[in-house]
């Protein structure tokens, strides 16, 4: 029984994958550049899996990731796009520094802008991309040690994380001279990987985001398959009891919370390569509180739950989005979904595929569920 | 002279002017069961999280094994060898009833030691063996949080078997059992004897005659009396003042 129950999981995984690789065959480019995008932001459902389903641990602000890893690589594309060669120096400047340039300041991008020299080492792309999984890794580290360490948890966690996600907006917006603010980072140039150019419509381009989430849903899948994965859950359960068959808490949590961050940052990243812009929006409450929604929809016990559910949602708020009337009525029709999907389906797409699987298992061998279902 | 496995010297605590647990000095021998009898608010619970490091105590020292653990965090005073049963179970519920005894077999503490799959052969056997012995043996895929309560009990001491820790802490592991429920929490706890050394709270004196050996009369957060069963059930300072009867008769 057990087999097959871990055996149609591992199917469902299969499946997936064949599809995402498969989709090149019935697209054209620009609709594969939009699917792309969808890919990314499964990995952000897939993330908030990780943490709110496996570790109980509620992040109302992963955008802050998401928006690190994707200001990174911005910075790095802006500044080989050709717009900014041709700022009348030899070395590449942003064009709205030189727009927010104090009168008279060097064009230079040590000194262009206060804070300009920020910028310096994002000429290399491999910093920029670097960057991108750095520090949300850093960032999401030293909160954890943080909060965990004083043992906060529940909803104070999700109130700390949307404090942090406004505020870093906040700063974001204000630092004008070094993030063009409100506008966000536009025109940027194209990765450049081993020679060749990184093409955001580029059929290619769909291939290296699918593998990519393909590689890291398997990872994470395996990861919470090891003791750390079921000592999370169990902490998840009772940290009173894990903390008295004396497991290192925190440290569980840290880690976990600490690996959500950086596939945030990595979608962040991929996503400025198709998407070609990076904007403050991505710190928006609204941008945080919807990956939520995936997964609750997707199912947050299930990683591949949540990077479907996210990718459903999507793609059903383009459809809509074609419709002028429903334009507007998308946000209330979003949360309508997230309230029946509480009421109805608690566990999400994911939870409701397992109950079928096991009721088709269950009629095959009607005598020990007889049995099982007395017990209980 | 051994050393002994739980000791507390002075130990005391302040909740503002209330003091929980006044001076309680008490050394509990290797291998020993210990049985802490007091009426509600004698400071039993209290004495228990101030040995397990739930809280902090404001005088007095807690030594488990000769070794000083006095106001550590929970889980260093749990990998010194120190396990405790709450009085609410306190199990993992989405987990299943196998998965939490294999959680509960702590190799690695850490997070890297245990990026790894599945256990090795004996500590498969273990879980297998504490399985029957608790009883669970039959509902080991089943989720924890569809256990009855008294089998909730059971999970948890099979946890504490599995954790093995020098030092067991029971806080009323009958609580709201069945008859034959409590019989068969008695066989359990007597299965555990021997092996570790217990320290039991308990109300139920028919349970109590039925494990103890020795017995700590806690009163209003000092040690009243201490001996074996007989010598407890005839001393009338603690007729008094567990059975309220000399208020009674005085009245």
């Amino acid at each position: 029984m057990a087999e097959l129950s871990r055996n149609y999981r591992v199917w469902a995984y299969l499946i997936f994958f064949a599809a995402i690789l498969a989709l090149p065959l019935v697209g054209d480019e620009f609709w594969l550049n939009r699917v792309a995008k969808y890919l990314c932001y499964g990995m952000l459902g897939a993330a908030i899996a990780l943490t709110w389903g496996y570790a109980g641990v509620l992040n109302l602000g992963q955008g802050l990731f998401f928006g690190l890893g994707a200001y990174s690589m911005a910075m790095s594309l802006k500044l080989s796009s050709h717009t900014s060669l041709q700022q009348g120096s030899d070395k590449p400047i942003p064009d709205f520094m030189l727009w927010n340039a104090q009168p008279g300041a060097a064009p230079d991008l040590c000194c262009i802008t206060p804070g300009s020299w920020l910028w310096l080492p994002f000429q290399s792309q491999w910093f920029g991309v670097a960057m991108a999984i750095v520090l949300p890794v850093v960032v999401a580290t030293i909160l954890g040690k943080i909060i965990f360490g004083q043992r906060i948890s529940g909803v104070f966690v999700s109130i700390i994380s949307l404090a942090l996600v406004l505020l870093a907006r906040l700063v974001l917006v204000d630092a004008q001279p070094i993030t063009n603010g409100f506008n966000g980072l536009t025109d940027l140039g194209f990765l450049q990987v081993f020679g060749a150019e990184i093409d955001p419509y580029a059929v290619s381009t769909y291939y290296i985001i699918a593998v990519i989430l393909i590689v890291v849903l398997v990872l994470v899948r395996l990861l919470v398959a090891t003791r750390s994965g079921l000592v999370l859950q169990a902490t998840r359960d009772s940290q009173t009891r894990a903390l008295y068959l004396g497991y290192d808490v925190p440290a569980y949590q840290t880690f976990f919370f600490t690996v959500s961050a950086a596939m945030s940052g990595l979608a962040g990243m991929l996503y400025v390569l198709v998407a070609e812009f990076a904007s403050p929006s991505f710190l928006d409450l609204a941008f945080s509180v919807s990956m939520v929604v995936w997964a609750a929809v997707g199912g947050r016990g299930s990683i591949l739950g949540a990077c479907v559910g996210a990718i459903l949602i999507n793609t059903i708020e383009a459809k809509v989005s074609e419709v002028e009337q429903l334009v507007e009525a998308w946000k209330a029709i979003i949360g309508l979904i997230f309230v029946l999907a509480v009421i109805f389906l608690p566990q999400g797409l994911a939870g409701f595929a397992h109950d079928v699987m096991r009721r088709i298992r269950e009629r095959r061998q009607p005598a020990p569920t007889l049995n099982r279902e007395l017990r209980q | 002279m051994t050393t002994l496995a739980l000791e507390t010297e002075g130990l005391s605590v302040s909740f503002g002017r209330f003091r929980a647990v006044d001076g309680v000095s008490i050394q509990v021998a290797q291998g020993e069961l210990r049985v802490l009898l007091g009426a509600n608010g004698a400071g039993k619970t209290t004495l228990m999280d101030l040995i397990s490091g739930r809280t902090r105590s404001t005088a007095g020292r807690v030594l488990l094994e000769g070794r000083d653990v006095t106001n550590q965090r929970e889980y260093r005073i749990a990998r010194a060898g120190l396990g405790r049963k709450f009085q609410i179970p306190s199990v993992f519920g989405g987990l299943s009833v196998r998965q939490n005894l294999e959680v509960s077999l702590v190799r690695h503490p850490g997070v890297f030691a245990n990026l790894r799959f599945g256990l090795g052969t004996t500590d498969r056997q273990r879980v297998s063996e504490i399985l029957h012995l608790v009883g669970l043996a039959d509902l080991a895929t089943a989720d924890a949080a569809t256990l009855s309560h008294g089998q909730t009990q059971w999970l948890e001491l099979g946890m504490l078997m599995g954790q093995s820790p020098k030092v067991i802490l029971l806080d009323e592991p009958t609580a709201g059992m069945t008859q034959a429920e409590t019989a068969k929490t008695a066989e359990i706890i007597n299965g555990l004897r021997g092996r570790h050394t217990l320290l039991v709270v308990e109300h139920d004196m028919a349970f109590v005659r039925e494990i103890a050996e020795r017995i700590t009369v806690l009163h209003l957060g000092k040690v009243l009396a201490e001996g074996s069963v007989a010598e407890i059930e005839a001393n009338a300072a603690v007729k008094a003042a567990y059975l309220g009867t000399q208020e009674i008769s005085e009245c």
